[in-house]
């Protein structure tokens, strides 16, 4: 039996070990939220040393010190992407270039495709009671004033990010476990070991997830890419990136990503001239349907399958949920946030619940 | 003695956390920087006279080896008709005995005892995503010092399987000689 001036000093510290703990953590999450830009510095820092991780442990593996095997993918890493946005840049600058002179033309013509829809529809209802073609201009005009007004800000931003980024990744790399490990350290004695396995297995689920998701869009952005250069489809490089970015959303983004090529083709059918209208658009939707279908049949089984499932009604909550907190970040950075946090509660209820007995 | 809970390998003296880590047997055929790397991996935990290291029953997850101090193992007996006789004690550890390192191998593999702290002590923790982060890092370490913990718990299995045909005998010899026909 333990004393009660004992039992009185041990409950004492592992209440304040928790507190200070539990401090520690809600600081940082304040300091995270609070300086702008840090919490999208701190997501891609994540994103960045959880690709890059295998790749230094491999490093070590063949002998280099920690330091060394942490520098090197950075190095080789930015020189990959130094060379690959020189060649890619002017191409992509181009297209956007072309897209942007066009833009105007493909509005006018969306415009008048909802106009032939509406008009064709309105014998079965009140005349004028739709007006989508209206709706459609005015939201247009929105868009385009909105991001006009974003632009600046987000190209800022971004600025910021991707110096942070790199430079909050290596560190994470380099001494991202002695930082947790001191973090541990004010864990109480009766909590640490569920502690200890809790951070390994997220920490092992996030990573696989996160590099499965990458995987998965630069497949389906490659099938894209490949696809519609085959249909001498254009912006096919511009496409390709925008399918395989936004393919990082799940659910939501595989669609999103297949919009802007199906409105082209719907809008400008003599974009490939050896084929009709309708076949263009119906070759379009398959590359995107084959891509989509590549990445279910043979990437999700074998790369996302560890990861923890969640029920694709938790998934779009999450990630409408995502959106409204912090926009396109949100969407991304949802399902991994749900995912680590159904883990936590799982392993805390277990432990609650079976583990003490 | 209890050759689960008891120290086969013990050796005396209070030593520092890396001199601890050098003379375990688990850790032997490691050279001094793999022990310097060893020692960024473990954890240092303090416990007060009569705080419990982890209860039977828990999920554990490592093993822990005594730096300073004096650990009590517990075993419950729910079936005890009063609650002190609950309490079934099999042994005390004292500095640099280990324990729990069955935990390492195991999936979710509760644990079958409890461990208490009589007196303030000092404990080296070291855990299942710890030997993972070795195998990954530096896997003929990681693959030594696994090698080793088979070894003791090979040894373990076969000192208890030793006592268990010894207690076998015994049990036999106490039995009366089946009785005779009188006919």
């Amino acid at each position: 039996m333990i004393d009660p001036r004992s039992a009185y000093i041990i409950r004492r510290e592992r209440r304040w070990r928790l507190v200070s703990f539990c401090t520690i953590l809600v600081l940082s999450a304040v300091i995270i939220l609070a300086i702008e830009g840090m919490l999208a510095s701190c997501v891609l820092a994540f994103v960045i040393a959880y690709l890059f991780s295998p790749i230094v442990d491999f490093l070590e593996r063949r002998g280099l010190p920690r330091g060394t095997a942490t520098f090197l993918p950075f190095l080789i890493g930015g020189l990959v992407l130094g060379v690959g946005l020189t060649l890619l840049l002017p191409l992509v600058s181009d297209q956007l270039g072309v897209l942007a002179e066009r833009l105007p033309k493909y509005q006018a013509d969306l415009a008048g495709l909802i106009s032939s829809i509406e008009a064709k529809y309105n014998i079965y209802l009140k005349a004028g009671q739709l007006n989508l073609t209206e709706k459609f201009n005015a939201w247009i005009v929105d868009r385009t004033s909105s991001l006009s007004v974003a632009l600046p800000a987000f190209v800022s931003q971004s600025f910021t990010v991707l110096l942070l980024s790199p430079f909050f990744a290596f560190f994470m790399l380099q001494d991202g476990n002695s930082v947790a490990r001191s973090l541990l350290s004010f864990v109480p004695n009766h909590m640490f070991e569920i502690a200890l396995n809790l951070r390994h297995q997220i920490n092992d689920q996030l990573g696989g997830f996160i590099r499965a998701r990458f995987l998965e869009a630069a497949i389906v952005g490659a099938v894209v890419w490949i696809g519609l250069q085959a249909l001498d489809f254009p912006y096919a490089t511009v496409l390709a990136l925008f399918a395989g970015a936004t393919n990082l959303i799940p659910y939501v983004g595989p669609i999103t990503g297949a919009v802007p090529a199906v409105l082209i083709a719907m809008v400008s059918p003599e974009i490939a001239g050896q084929t009709t209208p309708a076949l263009t658009l119906l070759l379009v939707t398959g590359i995107y349907f084959v891509a989509q279908l590549i990445d279910i049949i043979f990437v999700i089984p074998l790369v996302v399958a560890k990861i923890v499932d969640l029920h694709p009604v938790t998934v779009v909550v999450m990630i409408v949920a995502g959106a409204e907190v912090a926009g396109i970040l949100g969407m991304m950075i949802s399902v991994p946030v749900a995912s680590a946090a159904k883990l936590t509660f799982n392993a805390l209820y277990s432990h609650l619940t079976n583990f003490r007995d | 003695m209890n050759y689960i809970w008891e120290n086969i390998f013990r050796r005396g003296g209070d030593k520092s956390i890396s001199a601890v880590l050098r003379e375990n047997i688990l850790f032997r055929d490691l050279s001094d920087g793999e022990l310097r790397f060893l020692e960024r991996c473990v954890h240092v935990r303090h416990f007060h006279a009569g705080e419990s290291v982890f209860r039977q029953g828990e999920v554990g997850v490592g093993m822990y080896i005594v730096v300073k101090g004096r650990i009590e193992i517990y075993v419950i007996d729910p079936s005890a008709a009063s609650e002190e006789s609950r309490e079934i004690y099999i042994t005390q550890l004292l500095n640099n005995d280990f324990f729990g390192e069955l935990s390492l191998v195991e999936d979710n593999g509760r644990r079958t005892a409890t461990a208490v702290a009589r007196e303030e002590s000092t404990l080296i923790g070291f855990f299942k995503p710890d030997l993972m982060e070795i195998l990954s890092r530096r896997p003929a370490m990681g693959t030594r010092i696994t090698l080793r913990i088979a070894e003791v718990l090979g040894r373990r299995l076969k000192e208890t399987t030793e006592k268990v045909s010894d207690l076998r005998r015994a049990l036999k010899d106490l039995r009366p000689p089946p009785e005779q026909d009188a006919t």
